[in-house]
């Protein structure tokens, strides 16, 4: 009281500070961190990773090869590498090529991998430099893409977009991405409850075995379970069999206390029962539960049991903890950790580990699934070529034996295209058999590529209905997108990356080890079980191995703090204590999650205003702010270890160690697109995410130089009125996907009920929601083995007339529709022939009269297309290639979908004639007519917020910005209002178009972005001319409680939407199409 | 209680728009011609070539509406039809090519043309207009030291003016070519660069707005009601201060002993915004006068909003009488 | 639309009720021609009720409805239109005095 009194007279009553000041343009770190990390930057790392690093260790891994029916013979790979894209054309003749040829020519975006080698032919050593061994398809924007470093305008001679992520593979013309792949992290315990039974669970990664050891507690006693065992081992013959023989030691290691000893005493009882005191006697209990070996071992020597069960403890069960000559010690001291950690968890809950915990997760990009698959492929090109000279070395041949030629390419570069062309990802070693990892990359819109590249796929079964691993995580913040995810199935499995999110690639441990032994680390190697449990004491782990233990952890973690900050380790090193377990973990692998933040000091953030300043100068970039020590990358496990503040106020000078950078990076680039967010019930930012990839826009500055089978594009794309800094961060005002529509909040007409919407017929007319939608046709002219090949001919012409027939009408001389054509149903575009099969080869200079036979490609379609343009060019196989692009340019007609960017979708009701519109008093027509209904349910404020600061910036010449937490202020916004003599609410007098007199309520009128999406009624219009049921043309409504014979072609496949838009038409007095009005009024 | 003169109101209150009670005959008063001439007044407030702006007073808002409608709608003009197109090798699809010319307005006089009838295929100098389109962009010869498209190609911008309108038949003599062409030559079309091409067939027809937006003449035509501001009691000071920010400039003056009045309310832009402030809230009553209508017409270009007007009220005057004419036939 | 069609016609069902009940169904018109008449018919003396509808968006045809004490729907249609000619011409002409007028000054 005193005290506090004094207090405030000596500072004012200011407290005991002032509250820290909010860095201004603080958001500007985003895009310096963009500018080097990308969005699909972990992507690219990832691949970069392998070509550059990994990829040579594989091949040292396997560098020798050897063969058994010559001692002599070896072979031997000195080095690998990966060179820059190109094209096989013909024998040893290459070409470079570019990612946008292969995308047209379908071609494989690939470049050669070579070997130096060093093997013998004959009886000499022979050094081979640059053997092709296969072709690694590359990464777009990869460090041997061509088009990396490059300029906006180097990369349009390429004809490449400049705002193209990259990150993608081209296979056989086709884009390809290898999704993130999410699953549990390797090497780490993790205590679960199942069944009822707690048990520790380990499952062990390393580049040779993958297996999984369990610790269970079974009927009261503690067993070992692996998978190379018929039946669980009680856990002190596994101590026993790992050295460990005295009970006392076995306890020591475990635990000394009471409680321990209680739970122990019957396992040690168990192996007293077994009558097994010694290593010897261990080894042999566990060799006689060993599961049949499949494999007798190459050198034919039969080993005894008691070696098979030496050799499984050593390197098959927990694997990834080295043993050094048999020295079980640190295993043992592992195990024993396990123990404990089980008989924890039995009455202490909070001990089991979360499996949902992203801390606990490690994410597979495409450089690691790629190494896996290149490895396994590799071992299988050597294992192949071993056979091969192990059959012919002891045939007595004319020539010596040369290995190089008996290498084949073809196995390593169609398995790479194989794999990521189907998505299957078959690795037999270890035994992994994996579906769907990778999919065509969708290029509806610009958005939804790039939403394609963050998204984040779990290995979880998606027909399981468990709502654990679905639900949001508290410790996805920051790291992934809270709203971008998809309904239904894959329902938070299916996740996205947030803004601010890096994957990490793993670092090398050396460093690590090194510092942490001069931090007073001490090896365990030395030290006895007491001392080890010793309660004072912190075990260190290093990527889930023990590294040592120390007294001091907090000096242990401080100093790796500070060395990480000063850039002397990685910035990507984590380093944190767990107090329950009393262990410090230290994480240097790949696949951790984390992103950037300020360091706070003393309560005070380190980056100051002039550092700002300077970055908005481009006198700092992102990387000194980390050089700097002032931003540092947590992961989430040290995440949960720091104290971070949302914004500068919430600042405590005595907790805070770090200062997020700016909130609006929780979200992905989905959700960033939404403005206002925070002001919308949250499914509906989650719907706008899955509709923001249906938007159709731009899709690329080279959106007229692709072929696609099918894209999209409006023809007057507009950057929205009301922008958010995500929208800028994702170039999406450049290459944008929607229009600003006048919307007038009101009721009309009737035809607006189920959220349909009513259209200006004027605006539709002056080009509003016009796209044009490409589709093509291509062919090939194959050549047979019979010396046959197809052959287009010219248009045919009738006998009798001699004109062209009318389905060949728009053929060229060459028999390809040419470009500028009109193309209608059932018309020919290529007037390709095909030879019988049956055509027997025959002499040369011999002439044979084949009959051909039809196989033209016709265009199918009720509408008619325009050919854009065609493409005559060579594939793979050298055949010929005839692609062709189709052009459709559609108006918006009843039934075609369009949405908000607030997850408001609604189909087209009714199109008015402007007249009929109502107006204002400045003669504004709406574009587009909402019915009011829509807000009260879906409480979308965000979307009233937008359409009032729309207006405003209108009005103001500028846009305004509705980023997530932040973006204008609704009373600035309607400050700006008033100034220019609008409503202060945003609402309107609006004078009936019809009657001409004033409506009575006054209405909320503005700009709202609005998609339109692919959903179109065009394309979902399907009928048959005969059949049952003919009268049921387009109205499909079922009578109540009579079930249908439902045809095998259905009349109408409709959406609920647009079923809702018919039944609106059918609801009305006088609906009906015509064939009603028909019979009434003769 | 304040007394209000004797006009039809509608009050705008703060959450709506109210009729006034006494609408003296609006709703009601049985049909007299000659009253109606009586009342009508018709003011003529601003024109010039493009604009006009006139005030229609004392009469039904059902006519004043039929008017603005048939401005927009059925008042035919002339504009760009069909496009043959002999060559395009620019970016832009053809379509879209097509749409984007139809939608230039052009000077053509719509009266002096007739309605070329479905099913009629030749043109005729009577019903149609022809220009022609033929740009080709080329480089230029190099200059190294510029990055500018201008300094470095010929023609990368294709504009309306450069539409060439190609006399049909007798036309030459009866038009002159400053008097069909586009109403503006700066109206982009194309982009484009060396070896893109254009060659084109434009024929132009005349049409009514019901058809297609680009065939209206007028950019808008539209009419709001008088706006009034009356005030119910005295307000001084900085209430008058606040009460004059609330209105458009004009509309509320400030007296030399500080009190507020209403200048004129006519270009009021009626934003209510006086009712948030509850000091005055209670001082004015905002009404508009139902029978006042202020028309602004913005004319395309091709007529004078004047004449759009009569053409328009000549429209509905022939569809009276082509309905007439048939039932005095029956 | 061919020049000789007819733009008017009647609805049927309204035979019982005497000449002073009709629907007319006028072709190629919509709520401008409808509302503009409506306003002049309904205000006359004899005329019981006046009312026209658009049936359905999607056909431009407007359904007008007159019904009468004594006298024939038709002659009120006859008259309403009459009317509304009357009316346009005296706008036209008022216009273009105004017009003028303007000029000068």
């Amino acid at each position: 009281m005193e005290f506090s009194k004094k207090l405030s007279e000596w500072d004012n009553g200011k407290g005991l500070r002032e509250p820290v000041k909010a860095l201004e343009d603080k958001w500007k770190l985003v895009p310096s961190f963009l500018e080097v990390k990308g969005l699909v930057k972990q992507h690219i790392d990832s691949f970069n990773y392998f070509i550059n690093v990994e990829i040579k260790k594989i091949v040292q891994a396997n560098e020798k090869l050897f063969c058994e029916s010559d001692p002599l013979f070896y072979l031997k790979y000195l080095n690998a590498y990966v060179g820059t894209p190109d094209l096989e054309e013909g024998f040893n003749i290459t070409k470079p090529t570019t990612p946008h040829e292969c995308r047209l020519r379908d071609l494989t975006y690939s470049a050669p991998i070579t070997v130096d080698i060093e093997y013998i032919r004959g009886n000499q050593r022979v050094i081979k430099n640059k053997q092709l061994i296969g072709r690694m398809p590359l990464m777009l924007r990869s460090s041997n893409c061509v088009l990396t470093n490059k300029s906006d305008f180097e990369l349009s001679q390429l004809d490449e977009c400049p705002h193209d992520p990259g990150g993608y593979f081209i296979i056989r013309g086709q884009e390809k991405v290898i999704l993130i792949q999410e699953q549990l992290s390797k090497n780490r315990m993790i205590v679960d409850e199942f069944k009822g039974a707690v048990q520790c669970q380990v499952t062990s990664s390393t580049h040779e075995k993958k297996t999984r050891t369990n610790v269970i507690l079974k009927n009261g006693k503690y067993v070992l379970r692996h998978n190379a065992l018929s039946d669980d081992i009680p856990i002190a013959v596994a101590f026993k069999a790992m050295g460990i023989c005295s009970d006392q030691e076995i306890m020591q290691l475990i635990g000394t206390d009471d409680k321990t000893i209680k739970k122990m005493a019957p396992c040690i009882m168990d192996c007293h029962n077994l009558k097994i005191y010694t290593q010897t006697q261990a080894l042999a209990y566990i060799g006689h539960k060993l599961k049949l070996k499949r494999y007798p071992s190459a050198a034919g020597k039969v080993k005894t049991p008691i070696d098979e069960a030496r050799e499984l403890l050593a390197t098959t069960i927990l694997a990834h903890v080295p043993v050094d000559n048999f020295n079980f010690y640190v295993k043992a001291i592992y195990l024993a950790i396990m123990v404990r950690r089980v008989i924890e968890a039995e009455t202490n809950k909070v001990a089991i580990d979360d499996p949902d915990y992203y801390g606990n997760k490690r994410l597979e990009l495409a450089g690691s699934l790629l190494a896996l698959m290149f490895e396994d492929l590799f071992k299988r090109f050597n294992w192949e070529l071993k056979s091969i000279a192990e059959k012919i070395i002891p045939k007595v041949k004319a020539a010596p034996f040369d290995i190089v030629k008996h290498m084949r390419p073809d196995l390593i570069s169609n398995g790479l295209f194989t794999a990521i062309s189907t998505g299957n990802w078959t690795i037999k070693r270890f035994k992994m058999e994996r579906h769907g990892v990778t999919q065509v990359l969708s290029r509806l819109s610009y958005i939804s590529a790039l939403g394609m590249m963050t998204r984040v796929n779990s290995q979880f079964e998606k027909t399981r209905k468990v709502s654990g691993p679905r639900s949001l995580q508290p410790s996805q913040w920051g790291m992934l997108c809270p709203s971008d995810t998809p309904e239904g199935e894959g329902c938070g499995l299916v996740k996205n990356l947030a803004l601010m999110t890096h994957i990490t690639t793993e670092c090398s441990e050396e460093p690590i080890l090194r510092l942490a032994c001069n931090a007073g680390v001490e090896d365990v190697r030395i030290l006895g079980g007491e001392e080890i449990n010793h309660p004072a004491n912190y075990i260190v782990f290093l990527n889930g191995n023990i590294l040592g233990v120390t007294r001091q952890y907090k000096k242990l973690i401080k100093i790796f703090r500070m060395f990480r900050r000063r850039g002397l380790i990685s910035a990507f090193i984590s380093i944190y204590p767990n107090h329950n377990q009393r262990t410090v973990y230290i994480c240097s692998d790949g696949g951790r999650l984390c992103r950037p933040y300020i360091i706070v000091e003393k309560g005070l953030p380190l980056v100051k205003q002039k550092h700002i300043n300077e970055l908005k100068r481009h006198l700092r970039k992102f990387q000194d702010f980390l050089n700097d020590g002032m931003i540092e990358y947590l992961d989430v496990n040290e995440e949960n270890d720091s104290y971070i503040a949302t914004v500068e106020a919430d600042i405590d000078p005595y907790v805070t160690t770090h200062l997020e950078i700016e909130p609006f990076t929780i979200l992905g680039v989905c959700a960033g697109l939404v403005p206002y967010p925070h002001h919308n019930q949250s499914p509906r930012n989650t719907y706008q995410c899955a509709m923001g990839k249906q938007a159709m826009g731009t899709i690329g500055y080279n959106q007229k130089n692709r072929i696609d089978s099918l894209m999209y594009n409006l023809v007057y794309p507009q950057c929205p009125m009301v922008k958010t800094r995500t929208i800028e961060l994702t170039n999406f005002d450049k290459l944008p996907a929607g229009q600003n529509a006048t919307v007038a909040v009101m009721s009309y007409s009737g035809y607006d009920i189920e959220d349909a919407l009513i259209l200006n017929r004027a605006s539709i007319d002056r080009g509003y929601g016009r796209c044009l939608v490409y589709k093509n046709a291509k062919t090939t002219m194959k050549r047979y083995s019979n010396q046959t090949s197809d052959r287009i001919l010219g248009p045919s012409r009738d006998a009798t007339t001699g004109k062209v027939i009318k389905a060949h009408d728009i053929l060229d001389t060459d028999g390809i529709a040419s470009p500028g054509e009109m193309v209608e149903n059932r018309q020919v575009l290529i007037n390709k022939q095909m030879p019988p099969a049956n055509v027997t080869p025959v002499a040369q200079g011999q002439i044979q009269q084949i009959e051909y036979k039809d196989v033209p490609v016709t265009y199918k379609g009720p509408v008619e297309s325009y050919v854009e343009k065609v493409m005559v060019s060579s594939n793979a196989d050298e055949a010929c290639l005839i692609k062709m692009l189709l052009r459709q340019t559609r108006i918006p007609e009843i039934g075609d979908k369009f949405s908000s960017r607030h997850g408001q979708k609604g189909v087209t009701g009714l199109i008015v004639q402007q007249e009929d519109m109502p107006f204002n008093d400045r003669g504004i027509c709406p574009d587009m007519i909402m019915n009011p209904h829509g807000f009260p349910s879906r409480m979308t404020v965000g979307k009233t917020i937008e359409l009032l600061a729309g207006k405003a910036g209108l009005m103001e010449g500028k846009f305004h910005y509705g980023t997530a937490f932040g973006g204008s202020k609704v009373k600035d916004v309607c400050k700006e209002l008033e100034k220019h003599g609008y409503n202060y609410q945003g609402k309107d007098i609006f004078y009936s178009g019809l009657t001409g007199e004033p409506l009575e309520a006054y209405i909320y009128s503005g700009p709202v972005y609005y998609q339109k999406l692919k959903h179109m009624v065009q394309d979902k219009m399907h009928a048959r001319a005969r059949g049952p049921r003919a009268r049921r043309h387009l109205r499909c409504v079922r009578p109540p409680g009579q079930s249908l014979l439902v045809p095998r072609v259905s009349l109408v496949r409709a959406g609920r939407e647009r079923r809702d838009a018919v039944r609106v038409q059918a609801a009305l007095p006088g609906a009906g199409f015509n064939e009603h009005s028909a019979a009434t009024y003769s | 209680m304040f007394k209000l003169d004797e006009k039809p109101r509608v009050f705008l209150e703060e959450f709506r728009v109210k009729n006034a009670p006494d609408d003296y005959g609006m709703a009601d008063e049985k049909w007299d011609f000659k009253k109606f001439t009586k009342k009508f007044r018709i003011v003529i407030v601003r024109m010039d070539k493009w604009e006009m702006e006139f005030d229609l007073i004392g009469l039904q808002p059902a006519f004043a509406n039929a008017f603005r409608r048939l401005m927009l709608s059925e008042v035919p003009s002339m504009a760009i039809e069909k496009v043959m197109i002999r060559n395009n090798t620019s970016i832009i699809q053809d379509e879209i090519l097509a749409h984007r010319l139809g939608l230039i307005p052009l000077k053509a006089d719509p009266r002096l043309f007739e309605y070329r009838l479905e099913g009629e295929s030749e043109a005729s100098e009577f019903d149609t207009l022809e220009y022609s389109l033929k740009v080709k962009c080329t480089a230029k010869s190099q200059n190294k030291d510029t990055f500018k498209p201008e300094d470095l190609y010929e023609n990368h911008n294709v504009y309306s003016s450069q539409i060439k309108w190609q006399p049909v038949g007798n036309q030459a003599s009866i038009h002159k070519e400053q008097d069909v062409g586009p109403v503006h030559g700066d109206i982009l079309l194309s982009k484009m660069r060396p070896g893109h091409e254009l060659d084109l067939q434009l024929v132009a027809v005349k049409g009514i707005g019901k058809d297609h937006a680009k065939f209206s003449p007028v950019a808008t035509a539209t009419y709001r009601l008088l706006p009034e501001v009356t005030l119910t009691r005295k307000v001084s000071g900085s209430d008058a201060n606040l009460l004059q920010s609330c209105f458009s400039p004009g509309v509320i003056s400030i007296d030399s002993e500080g009190c507020a009045f209403v200048k004129d309310a006519r270009y009021d832009i009626c934003s209510r915004n006086v009712f948030r402030y509850d000091s005055i809230k209670d001082a004015v009553i905002l009404s508009r006068i139902r029978d006042h209508f202020i028309f602004n017409v913005e004319s395309v270009g091709a007529l004078p909003p004047h004449i759009i007007f009569i053409e328009a009220v000549k429209i509905l005057r022939n569809k009276c009488k082509t309905l007439l004419e048939e039932l005095n036939k029956i | 639309m061919l020049k000789n069609e007819l733009k008017l016609s009647e609805l049927p069902g309204d035979d019982d009720s005497g000449l002073t009940c009709r629907t007319y169904v006028i072709k190629d018109e919509g709520h401008t021609l409808g509302n503009a008449l409506k306003c002049i018919i309904n205000r006359y003396e004899d005329v019981q009720f006046c009312g026209y509808t658009v049936p359905h968006p999607a056909e431009s045809k407007i359904h007008f409805r007159i019904q009468t004490e004594e006298t024939p729907a038709l002659e009120i249609l006859k008259r309403g239109l009459n009317d509304l000619k009357r009316v346009c011409e005296h706008t036209m002409d008022l216009y273009e005095t105004k017009v003028k007028e303007f000029n000068k000054t």
